[in-house]
């Protein structure tokens, strides 16, 4: 259910009165368990220590997220439904010089994770446009959501994912992945060469014992694990082995390191983890018990951004934590319900992120202006790690 | 902005501190020296129908020339004048109660008898039914409750309770309440042929045996039936002919809330009731203006487009010195003047700025430039506009509303009735990504402002608003503390909004949004006192308070600015709504457990609500 992305929408399926799935159910009773989150004064206010002008970027459409920027910081590409006869995600981008948003993305089937090819007119994604039973899933849902009934939103790890580069000059779409298994959450080197990302595809390439069949029926994201290919798509090779859903990876500024989240096999809490991108020197950054997620590096190469819902099971926020992981996190947004998937832009000036903060439960994309100076202060007066 | 329902807890508010930032103005602001001139001194609070509107309508009138507007087609004056009822008090009336074999009584002192504000004016006299709370749901809510039922109330005088039966569950509370208006309730005894309906405040009840205060009502006039409250000596009276009957012991009958506790006439008694509302009539002016489609084709451009009319408004009256109803100046303050800088100076500013920044740029469609008058008393301007349109409103291809745009803090802006049209919402987010807004976005075009006509007249709009503040309705709403920087950026983006639609040739198609709560026959007024102040530009689940009155009961448990209150008695709050919704049904001094959230973390308290008068 969970992936870099989508515990937002796993945010909005919280605020909904649904019945929870055993494994949310499970993790509410978990966190529940525990003593109260030290208490943090909230504010707005106190958001403003790091972000200033805050503002509501994506208006249009039930949700949107997982904002990425063009490697000129003038677009953004991000993942909304916005469109009236496909319930499912799409892909857009955004100019900000203009205002335009336009879709690439096929229109057909489920899409996530977009990413800018450096140095390039290539723009990735995962789709499943290629499956053809993608428009009955659109009309079977369009059909549910018209029946007024909800569920709690989940995220399917649809097999039939597989990962896409577009170019929009010449609109040639190109397959990447082949394998039987969800392959998505793909982001490129700043060289654009390489691409990281999550698959799959472990569970269905060896033989499973009977309590992994088992495993793969109830929670498939278990199988989930760091691979890396060229932007071609060949030369794949996968990275990670821990049993657990390791995902969401994206490279360093340096181009050196990936840095990613992993689940433990339970898959009630996660960490911020940094590897070489030949697999090797793995190292976990947080240790911050709670769902620690969705990291990006500052451009400055000085800290991560992720998300965690330390502070309450349906209340994610954004973090900071130094490089080393040496010191505690400093809290970087205040406001209940969802705030995650941060991004900053290429000049380190800006964050784009994902928030229910408009209400409805749903996330859209908000933007602001990132206090630097500020966030490097506040990383070096915190306390350091336990 | 208007003071109605949604507004209802903003009457609370009280001088708390909250300060204000003051941003550094551009040197040129487009707005600046339209917000100073309105709020001036000079003006006097641009009271519907004084010499201050009459002011304000020169300045108007003068700005719409010098940007070469016109007025509009077949009209010869930017001004057009409508009718309506600027106050009303009571002119005497009173209440003669007779028993037979006695003289009779009469009370006549205003504490005693007041007319309702929508009373007919004259005398009746009739035999006298007690209709328990004289409420009827209707039977479309499928309840099953009709004080009336085996009641004769023809061409007889109805003594009916205030408000809704005390002890009931609050299932049956939630929807007495809806239905326990004065006005519907007078509207039941009509119907069913009373002559005149005279309303007691039981004993059990806030506000105990004292008369309704005539409120301030713009109807022009009444409601087609003789209507008073009268105090507990009066019911005192009236219950002397019916020995072993007392006021308390007959209201304490019905507040079971049982449909078959039945209602009775009283035997051997006549009511006369007459009742005089004094009601003065004044004359408001709307200024409307137009500046013409400009295509190659002139003349016939307009004709080219679907719907050739764009309207922007905003409503340029306020409160004049506060001596009606909805001023909330402090004791100590009042009958000055009510500047109305951001209510609603800043949205005639705005109106005026893009007008005159539009009318450099061709257009396709007629860009109509509306501003409105007696909205404070109840949108009176632009629902006289609506009604006899000089232009027809299936013309119009949009209507844009600014009200109380001058108080944008941490970059926020609420743009209102977005559900009127699907195209809003993509338009917001382009025009946006420029103008850089944090925007809330409310669906629900039943606001408490000129928005609320068009949508009625089924003209697809937008109302901009940046939020209530300590100042609302006080006369320390200055120019001084107008945001003009962000008032400014609000002309921008609503600017080229407003340029889009006079642009293209499509139109906006109107959508119409189901209004989110039955009112039935209006509530009951609040009278429950918790000291919260809501925060009206979010929309959060729940709801966010914008601060505590000092010393009310919210203060005592605890609560605080930024808390969201979820639930409250074990009702759901999920909006502003549901939560003045809720209030009713609270029993002043009695404890209610209130769950709300601070910082992501669910926390509880206990507020033991207080009577408003």
């Amino acid at each position: 259910m969970i992936k870099r992305l989508c515990a937002m929408t796993l945010a909005a399926g919280l605020a909904a009165a649904t019945p929870a799935s055993a494994r949310f159910a499970l993790w509410r009773g978990e966190l529940s368990a525990q003593a109260p989150a030290p208490a943090t004064t909230p504010g707005a206010n106190q958001e403003r220590d790091f972000l200033t002008r805050v503002r509501r970027l994506t208006v249009e459409g039930k949700r949107a997220g997982e904002g990425y920027w063009a490697p000129d910081g003038k677009r953004l590409v991000f993942q909304s439904e916005r469109d009236a006869t496909n319930p499912f995600y799409q892909i857009y981008v955004l100019d900000f010089a203009t205002g335009e948003t336009k879709r690439i993305s096929p229109g057909i089937g489920k899409t996530t994770c977009a990413f800018f090819r450096p140095g390039s007119d290539q723009i990735l994604f995962a789709s499943t446009h290629h499956d053809p039973k993608s428009k009955q899933y659109q009309d079977e849902e369009l059909a549910f959501r018209a029946s007024g009934k909800e569920r709690r939103y989940a995220w399917d790890y649809d097999t039939e994912m597989e990962i896409y580069a577009l170019s929009e000059k010449s609109g040639a779409l190109t397959r990447l992945t082949n394998a039987k298994g969800y392959d998505a959450e793909a982001g490129y080197s700043p060289d654009g060469q390489w691409i990281a990302f999550s698959s799959m595809r472990d569970a269905y390439n060896r033989t499973l014992s009977p309590q992994e069949q088992k495993q793969l029926e109830t929670d498939p994201s278990y199988f989930g694990e760091i691979y890396i290919m060229k932007a071609d798509g060949t030369g794949q090779r996968r990275l990670t082995t821990t049993p657990g859903y390791d995902g969401g990876p994206f490279f360093t500024h340096d181009g050196q390191h990936i840095v990613w989240r992993r689940f433990d096999e339970q898959g009630l809490i996660a960490d911020v983890w940094m590897m070489k991108i030949d697999g090797t020197e793995a190292k976990q950054i947080t240790q911050f018990k709670s769902m620690s997620w969705a990291p990006y590096e500052h451009p400055s190469g000085e800290y991560f951004f992720f998300a965690s819902n330390k502070l309450g099971f349906e209340n994610f926020e954004v973090y900071i934590v130094d490089k080393a992981g040496a010191k505690e996190p400093v809290r970087v947004t205040y406001s209940d319900g969802f705030d995650g998937l941060p991004v900053p832009s290429p000049d380190g000036t800006q964050l784009a992120w994902t928030s229910s903060r408009s209400g409805g439960g749903a996330g859209q994309i908000f933007l602001a202006q990132w206090n630097h100076e500020a966030a490097k202060k506040a990383l070096a007066a915190a306390p350091s790690r336990k | 902005m208007r003071n109605p329902i949604r507004l209802i807890a903003l009457a609370l508010l009280l001088a708390s501190g909250a300060a204000h930032a003051q941003t550094a103005v551009a040197v040129q602001s487009p707005t600046r020296a339209h917000v100073e001139v309105l709020a001036s001194e000079k003006l006097e609070g641009r009271m519907a129908g004084s010499p201050g509107e009459k002011l304000a309508a020169d300045y108007l009138v003068k700005e719409l020339q010098r940007i070469g507007a016109k007025p509009l087609p077949g009209q010869a004056d930017f001004r057009m004048p409508f009718n309506f009822t600027a106050g009303s008090k009571d002119g005497g009336s009173t209440v003669t109660v007779t028993r037979a074999g006695a003289s009779p009584q009469t009370f006549s002192t205003p504490a005693q008898v007041q007319a309702l504000s929508f009373s007919d004016n004259g005398e009746v006299s009739g035999p006298v039914v007690v209709a328990g709370y004289g409420l009827v749901v209707p039977e479309s809510q499928n309840f099953g409750y009709d004080s009336f039922t085996g009641l004769d109330v023809k061409d007889k005088v109805v003594v009916v309770f205030r408000y809704f039966p005390e002890d009931a569950d609050q299932q049956t509370r939630a929807t007495l309440a809806r239905y326990s208006g004065l006005r519907y309730k007078a509207q039941a005894a009509r119907q069913r042929g009373a002559k005149a309906l005279l309303v007691v405040t039981g004993p059990r009840s806030p506000n105990a045996g004292e008369v309704v205060p005539m409120s301030f009502d713009t109807a022009l006039a009444g409601s087609g039936l003789v209507a008073a409250s009268a105090n507990g000596a009066v019911a005192d009276a009236i219950f002397a002919a019916m020995p072993g009957k007392t006021l308390e012991a007959v209201q304490k009958e019905f507040d079971s809330g049982n449909p078959h506790v039945a209602g009775f006439a009283v035997p051997d008694l006549t009511i006369t009731v007459k009742a005089a509302v004094e009601r003065e009539r004044q004359t408001g002016h709307n200024v409307v203006a137009y500046l013409p489609a400009t295509n190659a084709m002139a003349g016939t451009a307009a004709a080219n487009v679907q719907k050739p009319w764009v309207v922007i408004g905003a409503h340029y009256d306020h409160l004049g010195r506060g001596a009606t109803g909805s001023s909330l100046a402090a004791k100590e303050d009042a009958g000055q003047i009510h500047h109305g800088a951001d209510d609603n100076a800043s949205g005639t500013a705005a109106v005026l700025a893009m007008a005159e920044a539009l009318s450099k740029q061709p257009r396709k469609r007629n860009l109509m430039v509306a501003f409105w008058s007696a909205e404070e008393l109840g949108l009176i301007g632009s629902n006289a506009f609506v009604t006899t349109p000089p232009v027809p409103t299936t013309d119009m291809a949009a209507y844009l509303n600014f009200d109380m745009v001058g108080r944008s803090t941490d970059n926020k802006l609420t743009v209102q009735a977005t559900g009127t049209a699907a195209m809003w919402p993509k338009m917001l987010e382009q025009a946006n990504i420029a103008a850089g807004f944090d925007l809330v976005l409310q669906e629900d075009p039943y606001q408490p402002t000129d928005v609320s006509s068009f949508n009625q007249a089924s003209v697809a709009s937008l109302a901009f608003f940046t939020g209530a503040h300590v100042d609302y309705h006080k006369p320390s709403d200055v120019a001084s503390k107008v945001n003009f920087e962000d008032l400014d950026r609000i002309v921008t983006f609503a600017g080229s909004i407003t340029r889009r639609l006079l642009d293209m040739d499509e139109a906006p198609l109107f959508t119409k949004v189901e209004q989110k709560t039955d009112t039935g026959g209006g509530r009951a007024g609040m009278r429950i006192f918790t000291g919260t102040i809501p925060d009206y530009a979010t929309e959060v689940k729940g709801l966010l308070l914008s601060g505590v009155i000092g010393g009310g009961p919210a203060e005592q448990a605890g609560l605080q600015k930024g808390d969201v209150i979820i639930e409250i008695s074990g009702q759901s709050i999920a909006n502003i709504y549901d939560y003045t919704y809720a209030l009713e049904l609270l029993k002043i001094g009695q404890p209610a457990k209130v769950i709300y959230m601070r910082g992501g973390e669910r926390r509880e308290t206990t507020l033991t609500p207080a009577a408003r008068k």
